[in-house]
């Protein structure tokens, strides 16, 4: 995760610019990685690249719809509620499929064996505008027909994935939502931290956090050039770079249909959303 | 007690040295005692200031999370406090909100989050003041969460402070290790330094010692060394005082010889008294035989009358010789010392018209040897004094008898009773200082005489007009031969 706030500025901020939002959908808190994908975008595009990271999605989402942002990698369930506003400049490949999954987690020696184990617990989520870290957990909740308020003690928002495993590690959480995909790769980078939690139950394959930008601008060279970097970066050097430290196979362009299963839930819940 | 009674036995030389490293043994656990009560003080100080510090950081990062209750920010806030290069480090950290449930801890496994907080675990905890375990190597304090002054929570901060206590133990060590090889090196080298001032004392007891023994003697040059100027001073003058001792002994015996004299004078006065009056008699015998020689009658009458006179004048010759003859006087006492006492007193108490009661009893065979000499000479001065305090025509007493262990020799007058001083010179508890100007010499020599020989003197006043003076010399012992007796030659 990138600190609120924090900026990581281009070499030079002129009127060709090209200003990137940052949720922690992804790894965001390495530098070395915000670093080299600044690089990277920087050269493919021809443009500046200013990357922006704000502590919660809303935050992001509402400097993107406002055309404040060029593009910006966001969840699914944000791009889900704003498609009529946005639109989809690429989309992550993880394991060659631009899916993940949702995991709702607990401490790895817990004898919970589902949801219902889960009940009277102190509940992390990651964002309330997450797919992973709160919508899908929300849904099969709501789907049994259980009042989050009501099922779990308390519930608690992290505003990172990371911190989902952190709580749920230390026991400052008994179980958590979270983002399949980084828990998957934080496994690999900090083992001692993600040993000490499990995956309870792993939620059906759902689109993964795109790039978006708005409709405004979806149709400017600069977006282009920018849907052009993120497509072409495994062919890049640089971007393989980008891409092997997020842990990612590459970028395909939008298909809309991806995320109709977030919409689906979306829909689901819009009357108690 | 019997171990200071043993300590008291021990020599000066150990004594005031072990003294002295006893008394920096003591100074050294004091001093001690007090460095350490000093580093728990300025540890405490010290370890309060760092833990509220943390506290304080805590508490103005969390204020916000904690009026919302987020469990996370809070936590995350705590996790990320935690100092990781602080000489303090805190072990766990709860923070509390207002209900007094956990809004969350270091380690949500051991408080967990939304619990009440364990009693146990809260009474650690005081207000104001840092609480050490030393056995637990644990350091509590805790610190409100004032917000608009309102306690919105607390916070606990649990610290390892085993750091601080092995720096004390550290320091304990090193201070009694340093401490003890240091009072044992200044014990050591006050035991030399003590023991070496306190030599010259040493010399000066032996020598204050033989003194006391009668057998005083100077401080020799060989036995300054190593003394200091204020022991030298202290030597100088114990030999000043030998010197002044010896000198009164000189002078004591001096005046004995020219009291010895003037007695002689008196009694030279009186024999030339007694040779004048009947010198005038003789004289008229030989006119009366020069011109009346003829005359049968008158010539038989005048050469009685001449030898009546001579016998008179031999009297006295023969007991001033008897007194004043040059056989020594050392010999031991007989009764006829007696006799001649009583012979040599006659012309002074014929002057003085006054007659002696003289019983002298027989000495037994065998009976002790008294020195003659200090003997004779003491008893004449109470004869002298007491013929001399006794009026005209009055009587003087002298009776001498042995008794159990001794000799007891009375002398009696008819005077007004003596003097309180002349009481204490012969009868107080010790030999007085020389009379000034010879006034009581006699009496005092008496003393001299009676000390030496260790006699005893007692004086009772029966009557205002009966005095005696009664002296028993005890038998001499084994040790007191009679060449010592110097005041005998005196006498």
């Amino acid at each position: 995760m990138v600190a609120a706030g924090l900026v990581i500025p281009a070499a030079g901020k002129t009127a060709e610019t090209l200003r990137f939002g940052l949720t922690p959908v992804f790894l965001a808190n390495d530098l070395e990685l915000l670093d080299a994908l600044r690089r990277y975008l920087s050269g493919a595009t021809g443009h500046a690249v200013e990357l922006i990271s704000r502590r919660t999605y809303q935050e992001v989402t509402a400097l993107l719809v406002s055309g404040q942002l060029d593009a910006a990698w966001i969840c699914g369930y944000p791009y889900v509620k704003y498609r009529s506003q946005l639109d989809l400049v690429a989309i992550p490949q993880w394991n060659g499929k631009p899916l993940y999954q949702s995991y709702l987690i607990v401490s790895a020696d817990r004898e919970a064996q589902s949801l219902d184990d889960l009940k009277g617990d102190i509940h992390a989520f990651s964002d309330p505008d997450s797919n992973s870290g709160y919508l899908v957990t929300r849904t099969l909740l709501f789907e049994r027909g259980l009042d989050p308020d009501l099922f779990f003690r308390k519930s608690i928002f992290t505003y990172e994935h990371r911190n989902v495993i952190r709580a749920v590690a230390s026991g400052l959480a008994q179980s958590g939502s979270v983002d399949g995909y980084v828990w998957e790769v934080m496994r690999e980078i900090e083992p001692d931290l993600v040993i000490r939690t499990r995956a309870l139950r792993k939620s059906e394959w759902l689109g993964f956090p795109p790039i978006a930008t708005s409709k405004s601008l979806a149709r400017t060279p600069r977006i282009k050039a920018l849907t052009g970097a993120f497509l072409s970066m495994k062919d890049d050097s640089g971007g393989r770079d980008v891409l092997d430290m997020l842990r990612l196979t590459g970028f395909v362009a939008g298909d809309d249909a991806i995320f109709d299963g977030i919409a689906a839930k979306v829909s689901l819940l819009r009357s108690v959303l | 007690m019997r171990l200071l009674w043993r300590f008291r036995r021990l020599p000066l030389t150990i004594r005031v040295p072990a003294t002295v490293a006893l008394l920096m043994v003591v100074i050294s656990a004091i001093v001690s005692e007090r460095v350490l009560d000093r580093l728990a003080t300025t540890q405490g100080n010290y370890l309060q200031g760092l833990a509220y510090a943390y506290l304080d950081g805590i508490v103005a990062s969390i204020i916000p999370s904690v009026l919302r209750e987020d469990n996370w920010e809070v936590f995350d806030a705590v996790a990320r406090m935690t100092p990781k290069s602080s000489p303090l480090r805190p072990v766990e950290t709860v923070v509390t909100g207002k209900s007094g449930l956990v809004i969350a801890s270091s380690d949500p496994l051991v408080r967990q989050t939304l619990s009440v907080l364990d009693p146990g675990f809260e009474s650690l905890f005081s207000d104001g003041r840092v609480f050490i375990d030393e056995s637990a190597g644990q350091g509590y304090a805790r610190r409100a969460i004032a917000y608009q002054g309102q306690t919105i929570g607390q916070v606990h901060a649990v610290f390892d402070v085993s750091p601080l206590l092995e720096e004390r133990r550290q320091v304990l060590v090193t201070l009694l290790l340093t401490n003890g090889m240091v009072t044992l090196s200044l014990g050591l080298i006050g035991f030399w330094a003590v023991g070496r001032m306190i030599r010259p004392m040493q010399v000066l007891e032996t020598h204050m010692a033989e003194a006391s023994a009668g057998s005083a003697r100077l401080i020799n040059e060989s036995e300054y060394s190593g003394a200091n100027r204020e022991a030298m001073r202290m030597f100088a003058a114990f030999n000043g005082l030998v010197r002044s001792e010896a000198e009164r002994q000189a002078l004591t015996v001096r005046l004995a010889e020219e009291e010895r004299l003037a007695s002689l004078g008196r009694l030279a006065s009186a024999m030339a008294h007694e040779i004048n009056n009947p010198l005038g008699g003789l004289m008229n015998a030989v006119d009366t035989l020069r011109a009346h020689g003829d005359k049968r009658q008158v010539r038989a009458g005048s050469i009685d009358l001449i030898q009546r006179g001579l016998q008179g004048i031999r009297e006295v010759v023969q007991a001033t010789l008897a007194t004043y003859r040059s056989e020594p006087l050392n010999r031991p006492l007989t009764g006829q010392d007696f006799i001649d006492l009583k012979l040599l007193m006659r012309p002074e108490m014929r002057r003085r018209q006054q007659s002696m009661d003289c019983r002298v009893a027989a000495m037994p065979d065998g009976a002790p040897k008294w020195p003659a000499g200090p003997v004779r000479q003491a008893v004449l001065n109470l004869l002298l004094n007491a013929a001399a305090v006794t009026p005209k025509g009055g009587r003087v007493g002298l009776a001498v008898r042995p008794e159990e262990g001794g000799l007891m020799v009375e002398i009696s007058d008819q005077g007004d009773g003596m003097p309180e001083t002349a009481k204490i010179l012969l009868t107080g508890c010790r030999t007085g200082d020389l009379p000034v100007e010879g006034d009581g010499l006699g009496l005092w020599i008496v003393r001299q005489i009676a000390d030496e020989l260790e006699g005893t003197i007692a004086v009772s006043s029966g009557s205002p007009a009966h005095t005696v003076v009664r002296l028993f010399i005890p038998a001499p012992g084994p040790d007191k031969s009679l060449s010592r007796m110097e005041i005998s030659h005196a006498a």
